[in-house]
């Protein structure tokens, strides 16, 4: 007999076997996260309308972010101990604890329930309320994907966390917010703690010190992985790990290279559901997307060799910062209005290692990678690195759509822009948005400042060629 | 208060006195509040110490949206005006400005006076916990400091000269500790805007002259009748309490409160601890600075702040707690939501939480608000 959530899990890439496989579990989940009947359709006829699901690789994309979720879900009631981390966050040490033990779950749940009560059931408000109404009030410019944990947590959607690793490094936020966490549900918390204190004008080089530091902490974190959930992070953990990021970061990259094609073969959004897989998941959304990855790479290949775009050939290249979380339906206007998006933040490969580091330990090679990022170096080292990206994929204009509510972003609001129009010669638009509450802006407007953009853009490229 | 007259006057002609001093050769090193920066290596150096603690002005704020969306702090967001307008005396006469880097706030203010203006800054990292990596990462940063305090002043700074500026640092926290703590008397002998006053006079005038205006202070009320006040005892706290920004002090008083006890990460010195003044004085400096002070919000975890606000509640026998916070510092909105609960259970009390974007339309419903607060732990 069919069931009610057949034919979306089938559009989402789901398999028959699958369905029939999981069903107690999807059913349960979906209890707990509100979803019914009723909610089958529009998310349909959402995910039609945003989501390029001709390509299978895309569908069984989709299925990884809902298969992540149901395992978000349930994992305490599958007897898991939970960890969750932030966004963002440097994600191998999540990877790496995931790794080693069968009885862990970690994952950054605020961002797998943006990419799927989001993205593709357009549910969030209720969850954003109940962040609003539980610590997080708005009109304070709060970070509404911590609105996201903290709502689902007060609502019973996601299970209380066992401990939680804060991005102190990065974000004042977050760390408050777990906090927070603490004071109302008693979650230990492992702040891993950092100081963006670079210079204007220092990347790529830093202080040894500051590797030094963050190393510290992260190695710190591993001890107390051990004394708070009892679980040893190994070398055999590591070896355990390395193989499926491996593929994942490896399809990353072959899909980044096919996004440099003219015409540009695949719609921004399809690219960060991908991209973002690995800044949220460790388990089956890593492990599912890989796969999906490997199948879209040979769509987008197929896609390249036969000169078919999602945009026009020629069009102007733009990066745009990074995709909106819940609502992909941003990231098609910009394209709609002319523009291909070759590529976000995240997906520009950071510059390799100089030298042979002489980091020993494990923190403090993860903490020297993330130096190189940029972004967790400082605001310059991410305006250099969107330099670097207008080389890379031959960028005719950046979109910088910071998130109001985030201080590390938002506090480039200006500068970014500036520094890069300078630098590069490139045109530059700064675009205030939120990437998680589709509430805080208005497409329209949006809209609006994004086709101006897009015209100027045009004219010059055509005055360029003249 | 004679006292307070006095350094008042000596604050009125600072800005004549630096501007001379600079053309005799001393470099000012301007930082920003936070109680992270040891200005006794910036004395050391034979440099003057300048802490940037103007604000409560709407006009600078809106200059900053030049450089900046408005979802930062409102204090760190003035200071980003004042300095890149060009024309603000304390900020175009730095030789230096050192930022100790606390959070993404801060961090604004040195990327963007870094990028948009011709002051040459000086960014360290203060970390957001204390443990002994922290401090080691802290103890760098202000040896970095060190560093190039020597080479701006071409000073080398000896144990010697280290050593007697630790001594005058620590008279000046000593005399502010000891008049601060005059006030759990009932009725207090200063009333909080004197205070303040004389904190913020710390952070701008000559050292020698602060320290002698605190200590004929301290005399002067040890032998005096205490102020005729006897409205509820207030704890005031929050994130910035910048020169210029006393509304919500005024609000208190006009409305009967008497504020007897602040507690701000930007804006008074942390005065409850000295520095030990012998052995490796590079790491008593960043024991007192980093290790024994109480941390601002922007600490995780925060309960070691709100712990001592609990004691300075008790200590100081407050009838409530106003907090004070400015638009958009998310460690303070975030402690607002769950300390009045902690407050409660421990101590019974109140409190009130008051935002400001230095706005003056704010004034109104301030008032409304502080004032019914008043009214209702006065019964």
């Amino acid at each position: 007999m069919a069931r009610y959530y057949d034919e979306l899990l089938k559009l989402c890439g789901f398999e028959v076997e699958e369905i029939n496989g999981e069903g107690s579990r999807i059913e349960k989940a979906f209890q707990k996260l509100e979803i019914g009947p009723e909610d089958m359709e529009p998310a349909e006829s959402w995910v039609r309308q945003h989501h390029d699901v001709e390509l299978v690789g895309v569908r069984k994309l989709l299925a990884a972010w809902l298969k992540e979720l149901i395992d978000l879900v349930l994992a305490k009631d599958e007897g898991k101990r939970v960890i969750y981390f932030g966004f963002p966050a440097i994600t191998r040490p999540g990877t790496l604890i995931a790794s080693a033990s069968e009885e862990i779950y970690c994952a950054c749940p605020d961002t797998i329930l943006c990419h799927t009560m989001g993205q593709i059931f357009n549910k969030l408000t209720p969850i954003l309320e109940a962040g609003e109404q539980n610590g997080l009030p708005p009109g304070h410019a709060l970070c509404s994907l911590w609105q996201i944990k903290v709502g689902a947590l007060a609502k019973g959607i996601i299970p209380a966390p066992d401990m939680a690793m804060a991005s102190s490094y990065y974000c004042d936020m977050g760390s408050k917010a777990d906090d927070l966490l603490h004071e109302i549900y008693g979650t230990p918390i492992v702040y891993i703690d950092g100081s963006m204190d670079s210079a204007w004008g220092e990347y790529p080089d830093y202080s040894p010190q500051r590797v030094e530091f963050l190393g510290a902490e992260l190695n710190r974190l591993f001890d107390e992985v051990k004394e708070i959930v009892g679980v040893e992070i190994t070398s055999e953990a590591w070896e355990k790990a390395a193989p499926s990021m491996r593929q994942y970061y490896g399809g990353i990259g072959q899909l980044t290279e096919l996004m440099k094609a003219d015409p540009v073969p695949l719609y921004g959004a399809e690219t960060s559901l991908a991209t973002i897989l690995g800044a949220a998941c460790t388990g089956r959304g890593i492990s599912e997307g890989s796969k999906a990855i490997t199948i879209l790479i040979e769509e987008v290949q197929r896609r390249v060799d036969e000169g078919v775009g999602v945009v026009e050939k020629g069009a102007p290249r733009v990066m745009v910062f990074v995709g909106n979380f819940s609502d992909a339906s941003i990231m098609r206007m910009i394209e709609n209005t002319g523009l291909a998006v070759p590529q976000t933040y995240f997906t520009v490969p950071p510059p390799k290692a100089k030298a042979r580091t002489s980091y020993a330990t494990v923190g403090e090679i993860m903490a020297e990678n993330e130096m190189r990022g940029g972004l967790y170096h400082s605001s310059y080292g991410a305006a250099k690195r969107t330099e670097m990206a207008t080389e890379y994929s031959k960028l005719d204009g950046i979109i910088f759509n910071y998130p109001f509510n985030c201080r590390p972003a938002a506090q480039m609001s200006h500068t970014l822009k500036k520094w890069v129009e300078e630098n590069t010669g490139i045109p530059a638009l700064s675009l205030e948005n939120d990437l998680y509450d589709s509430r805080s802006y208005s497409a329209a407007a949006l809209r609006t400042r994004v086709e101006t953009f897009a015209e100027m853009l045009r004219a010059r490229k055509a005055s360029a060629s003249v | 208060m004679e006292a307070i007259n006095s350094l008042s006057a000596h604050l009125k002609r600072r800005l004549v006195d630096l501007s001379e001093a600079k053309r005799e050769g001393r470099k000012i090193v301007g930082y920003t509040p936070g109680g992270y920066l040891p200005e006794e290596l910036v004395l050391a150096a034979g440099a003057i110490p300048l802490c940037l603690i103007r604000g409560g002005e709407h006009s600078a704020v809106e200059a900053a949206g030049a450089h900046i969306c408005r979802w930062m702090d409102t204090f760190c967001r003035a200071q980003i005006g004042y300095s890149t307008a060009g024309d603000d005396p304390y900020y175009t006469i730095l030789d230096l400005l050192a930022i100790p880097i606390t959070d993404n706030h801060i961090r604004a203010i040195s990327d963007i006076v870094d990028y948009a203006t011709d002051i040459e800054v000086f960014p360290f990292g203060v970390p957001h916990k204390k443990e002994k990596a922290a401090l080691t990462y802290y103890l760098h940063g202000i040896t970095r400091l060190k560093e190039k305090l020597e080479q701006l002043t071409g000073v080398e700074i000896t144990e010697s000269k280290l050593r007697e500026a630790v001594y005058v640092c620590n008279r000046e926290r000593e005399l502010l500790r000891e008049i601060s703590l005059m006030r759990k008397s009932q009725p207090v002998p200063i009333n909080s805007k004197d205070f303040v006053a004389l904190n913020h006079g710390s952070f701008l005038g000559d050292k020698m002259v602060v320290v002698e205006t605190l200590e004929s202070l301290y005399e002067e009320l040890k032998g005096q009748a205490a102020l005729p006040r006897q409205g509820p005892r207030i704890l005031l706290t929050g994130s910035t309490l910048a020169q210029g920004d006393s509304k919500v002090q005024d609000i208190i008083e006009e409305v009967g409160g008497v504020v007897v006890i602040e507690e701000f990460a930007e804006g008074i010195r942390p005065y409850w601890e000295n520095v030990k003044p012998d052995g490796d004085l590079m790491a008593e400096l960043a024991n007192t600075y980093f290790m024994s002070r109480v941390p601002p919000a922007w600490f995780r975890p925060g309960r070691e702040r709100l712990d001592f606000l609990i004691k300075l509640a008790k200590d100081f026998d407050v009838a409530g707690v106003i907090w004070y916070q400015l638009m958009y510092r998310e460690s303070y909105k975030m402690e607002s939501y769950y300390f009045p609960n902690i407050l409660k259970e421990e101590t019974g009390l109140p409190m009130l939480t008051t935002e400001s974007d230095y706005d003056a339309s704010e004034v109104g419903p301030l008032r409304t608000r502080i004032e019914t607060f008043i009214e209702t732990i006065r019964r």
